[in-house]
């Protein structure tokens, strides 16, 4: 029997270990210590201390960034979650489901940069399609130049959001509904309660779990979202659709602010880590077990 | 009966909301300019592929395809290779350090890339990677091994341990068994990780625009950027373009749709 061999081992976790260290670990460390220090990226760099934190607790923007994006979360976990459990819960008790399981997921196969710049061109005020229905229910005036006007704007992200992403809650949600056992429903259906019922008081707490985890994904999800934001609005129209990672690139490789990015960029991370922390804390104290 | 017509005509709907943008988008590539911008919902007379043909060979759509196959089969092999070599040995083989290894893939299961990507920036500056295929390459591979090592590793711990020691006792190095034993039967795992890199590294953005300047090596999202604002007035062509690139995913999509939805979910729960 072979024992095993150091070179082995090393031969087969190194590469693993190298590339990642190189890209991940040593600009995480790097971006930590970065973020104590005042750097425009030439010349060196000179000790700052806490102030690059100092500053960005009180630089409004940054601040308005987070409330930006609380309501953005917010929106998404009810179109996106809310409305991909619905879903799910339709598609389940349908027989011939295929087509819209098929159909709803599309999206979230596409690029985000993709469908960014088709939904900007659904939201053009010239040739848009949006504005084009409108005119055509006769409800001319509830149209808008969607991504230019402050109070439109952050909502129109939403909804492009909840459009690729309640498809993929969807599919999550399909395939936990499907794994249930089918005993206790049959059971329960015997007993004369009614599909709906059901739903919610028998297959919802039973897919308590994947509940969470999907929550979970669209809260760190959200709170890291760029993509969207950079190519329908990048930030604008006055910094009313700034999200963190938005405002972060831009002081980095806009103002050339190297040390305030870093610190911005920590605190966001931090952030997001501390609510999912809370988030599983809060999950283990309130989990009912349910039985099946 | 009622009830289920109901839900169909529901869920209909909203399929259709799903794919409506999709086909509009379609469609329109075969429109004049002047009549996309006058009627933008009327459907087209004519059907003229040549629009095709300009923006994938003129406006560089093909470019940009060719450089995100590289970009995405270059980091996917990378990523199966690397993170099963690991996962093989942080799941069966005893060493010095093992834990710490697992664990310091675990904090990368919880970096999100915002907490790196200012000093990654630099660091690829520094060293003359940026505007090269491995500016990419590097990055996509690197954020991909955590939770491929993850997949990979709790694959092979569920499976039977009899196995590995039957290898070894027939006299197999722990490479040969890596080569000839285990490679073979963890393919499930390797599909879901597959999938779930290749995605992460056909979509990606942020990196991409940070660090590829250049026209010649864009990806698809960057160069689909550029190309909609260099024919920002030239609809249908902005329409082909897109067209060119999401229809082949679709294509892709219907064929594998159990997998990749399969792959992407399985992927996102864990992760």
């Amino acid at each position: 029997m072979k024992p095993t061999s150091r070179l082995g081992v090393f031969i087969l976790v190194a590469p693993a270990v190298l590339i990642y260290c190189f890209a991940v670990i040593l600009p995480f460390i790097g971006t930590i210590a970065l973020s104590f220090l005042r750097w425009n990226g030439f010349g060196s760099p000179t000790w700052a201390g806490l102030g690059n934190y100092s500053r960005a607790l009180s630089d409004s923007i940054f601040r308005s960034t987070f409330s930006h994006v609380a309501i953005y979360i917010v929106a998404t976990l009810i179109l996106e979650v809310l409305l991909g459990l619905a879903l799910a819960g339709f598609i389940s008790s349908l027989k011939h489901s295929a087509f819209y399981r098929i159909a709803l997921f599309v999206p979230v196969m596409l690029p985000m940069v993709v469908i960014a710049v088709l939904w900007r061109a659904i939201f053009n005020s010239d040739y848009g399609i949006l504005n084009a229905i409108l005119a055509s229910l006769g409800l001319t005036k509830f149209q808008h130049i969607w991504l230019g006007d402050t109070k439109t704007a952050l909502f129109a992200i939403c909804f492009v959001s909840g459009w690729v992403f309640s498809g993929f809650y969807m599919a999550i949600f399909t395939a936990a509904l499907n794994r249930l056992p089918t005993d206790v429903i049959e059971s329960a259906r015997l007993d004369g309660s009614g599909e709906m019922s059901i739903f919610t008081k028998i297959k919802i707490p039973m897919i308590r779990q994947v509940t969470s985890v999907a929550i979970l994904i669209c809260i760190t999800g959200g709170l890291q979202g760029f993509d969207l934001f950079y190519v329908l609005t990048d930030g604008g129209p006055y910094h009313t659709t700034e999200v963190p990672t938005t405002f972060m690139v831009k002081s980095v490789f806009r103002d050339g602010e190297f040390g305030y990015g870093s610190a911005l960029s920590i605190i966001v991370s931090v952030a997001g880590l501390a609510m999912a922390y809370l988030f599983n804390l809060w999950q283990k104290r309130t989990r009912v077990d349910v039985e099946y | 009966m009622i009830r289920r017509r109901f839900l169909h005509a529901l869920i209909g709907a909203y399929s259709l909301f799903a794919l409506l943008p999709l086909f509009w988008m379609f469609y329109s590539s075969f429109k004049s300019n002047a009549e996309i911008s006058q009627t933008p919902l009327s459907l087209p007379h004519s059907f003229d592929f040549r629009v095709f043909v300009d923006s994938w060979r003129v406006g560089g759509v093909g470019k940009y395809a060719l450089n995100s196959v590289i970009a995405t089969t270059a980091s996917t092999v990378l990523v199966l290779v690397t993170a099963s070599m690991a996962g093989f040995a942080l799941s069966r083989l005893r060493f010095p350090g093992s834990r710490a290894v697992f664990l310091l893939f675990t904090l990368g299961l919880l970096l999100p890339i915002q907490s790196y990507f200012i000093m990654q920036n630099q660091e690829f500056d520094y060293l003359n990677l940026k505007d090269t295929r491995w500016a990419l390459i590097i990055p996509y591979t690197a954020m991909g091994i955590p939770l491929a090592i993850w997949l990979i590793k709790s694959y092979i711990d569920s499976l039977p341990k009899e196995l590995f020691e039957a290898a070894r006792i027939d006299g197999s190095s722990d490479i040969q068994t890596y080569r000839f034993l285990m490679f073979p039967i963890i393919r499930p795992a390797l599909v879901t990780v597959g999938i779930f890199s290749a995605l992460g590294a056909w979509n990606e953005f942020l990196l991409a625009l940070l660090y590829v300047q250049d026209e010649s090596l864009k990806t698809i999202p960057t160069g689909l950027l550029s190309f909609s604002s260099k024919y920002a007035t030239d609809y249908r062509m902005l329409f082909a373009a897109l067209t060119m690139v999401t229809v082949p995913m679709i294509a892709l999509y219907v064929g594998f749709n159990r997998q990749i939805v399969a792959g992407i979910t399985q992927g996102a729960v864990k992760g």
